[in-house]
């Protein structure tokens, strides 16, 4: 995962019910996760008892659940970057996917996605890089990419991509030629977004495990774009 | 009703945005999870909207506020007793059962 | 495509001008207020879905209703803004949410 990306600690403050005490001054840091006081948080009081309830009545048994966060543990960004890898090795491929998403991938890696909803795929090119938000709440192709990062369903994310792109871009240290159309994706609807990232110079030759060690789950939603050929990760796949 | 509701956040000021992450907790999986069979597959119990709008029925400082996942959690709770799986008595005191139990245990 | 297909002569072709509506938003609203009398374009029909704002409150969401991949230049957004000058937004706009200009009409 890209690591070269700014990091801000200046917060704008806002109340945050602590309950525990955590190293980093961040105010709005969720809760150390193995943390025993958490158990005596409202809302996890509250899932354990609709959790235990709903097994009670049968409505969703306890080996539901076990198997559904199996299911979402399963879902990770690696499957986005076989099909971008595959997309920039395979023109006909490409093609297809940007046709018809979802039928392709499930053909071409043997999966069974089902969903309600309709994969887009947003293809970067030299003139134009696309970024993905949802600034109404957090939709995101979960489906194929897991669950998303805090940062992509956080307050500042949502209100700032819209109106100054380039500037939160560079937060992430991405920067764009001014003449480049940056194509900010705001997810209103059904339709999930996954950014096909422009495949890096000097990757010609590279084989698909190569080329998808490159593909990071930010270059996918379009903060950052892909590891550059000379990165540890591509020489580590020969 | 004003114009632009809680959630509608496109533009407005904020701040930079922060990059920490961690790794799902089993907390969050289990919510994620919660809501995921609520409103999908055979269940159907409330669709996708129906949480969002729940969500929205926060006041602006407390969606600003309140942890992600909390947001989720309180918002199944109140549909869930919408659509009457479960009652708010039940709900209610379970979780003092569980308040017990977490008393005498230190756990769940 | 999961999608429905908008029947002939229900949807408006990609490349209209549109602008999107000032109108009071439902309880449950997908149109965001930044775009709210924002002058773009179409740049794809992307079939019939279900009305969210009805979905929200456990009705069937009918009639489906034709959803717009619609795109907006920046400039054309936000009067101060600074990014590059070919910048635009693309939001997933339903079409009782906008009106064409200029009198295009529905294919």
């Amino acid at each position: 995962m890209s690591s070269s990306h700014g990091h801000h600690h200046d917060h704008h403050d806002h109340d945050h019910d602590h309950d525990h005490d955590h190293d980093h001054a961040h105010p709005h840091s969720p809760p150390a996760p193995d943390d025993a006081d958490q158990y005596d948080r409202y809302e996890v009081l509250l899932q354990t008892a609709l959790r235990e309830l709903l097994d009670e009545k049968g409505i969703i048994t306890a080996d539901a659940l076990h198997r559904q966060i199996d299911y979402q543990d399963s879902l990770t960004p690696a499957i986005g970057g076989k099909i971008v890898a595959k997309a920039w090795l395979d023109p006909v491929f490409k093609k297809k996917l940007l046709a018809d998403p979802l039928k392709t991938i499930n053909e071409s890696f043997e999966l069974d996605i089902t969903t309600p909803l309709d994969l887009v795929v947003l293809e970067n090119t030299p003139t134009v890089h696309n970024v993905v938000v949802c600034t109404l709440c957090s939709c995101y192709p979960r489906m194929l990419l897991g669950i998303p990062p805090a940062w992509y369903k956080s307050i500042d994310y949502r209100s700032r991509i819209v109106v100054e792109p380039r500037k939160v871009l560079a937060e992430f240290g991405t920067h764009l030629p001014d003449d480049v159309e940056v194509r900010v994706s705001d997810s209103t609807a059904d339709l999930r977004f996954l950014v096909l990232p422009y495949q890096p110079a000097g990757t010609e030759g590279f084989s698909e495990a190569q080329l998808a060690a490159l593909v990071t789950r930010d270059s996918m939603i379009g903060t950052s774009l892909p590891l550059s050929a000379a990165s540890t990760s591509a020489h580590a796949q020969k | 009703m004003t114009e632009r509701k809680v959630n509608d956040l496109g533009g407005q000021p904020a701040g930079p945005v922060c990059l920490d992450e961690h790794p799902s907790t089993l907390h969050e999986k289990r919510v994620d999870a919660l809501q995921k069979l609520l409103t999908g597959g055979k269940l159907q119990a409330f669709t996708s909207d129906a949480m969002r709008r729940a969500i929205e029925s926060n006041t602006e400082e407390d969606y600003k506020n309140m942890l992600y996942y909390d947001k989720w959690i309180r918002a199944v709770r109140v549909l869930v007793i919408e659509q009457q799986l479960l009652t708010a008595k039940e709900i209610d005191d379970r979780i003092e059962v569980l308040r017990e139990r977490f008393k005498k245990t230190g756990t769940l | 495509m999961n999608a429905i297909e908008p029947r002939p002569g229900h949807a408006l072709p990609a490349g209209t001008p549109v602008v999107i509506r000032k109108q009071p938003p439902e309880i449950h609203c997908r149109t965001p207020f930044y775009l709210r009398g924002a002058v773009g374009e179409i740049a794809e029909v992307r079939g019939c879905f279900r009305d969210p704002s009805l979905l929200a409150f456990h009705k069937p969401g009918l009639p489906m209703r034709v959803l717009y991949r619609v795109r907006f230049k920046q400039k054309d957004v936000w009067p101060e803004y600074s990014g590059g000058p070919n910048d635009t937004v693309v939001a997933d706009i339903f079409e009782h949410w906008l009106d064409p200009i200029d009198g295009v009409k529905k294919v």
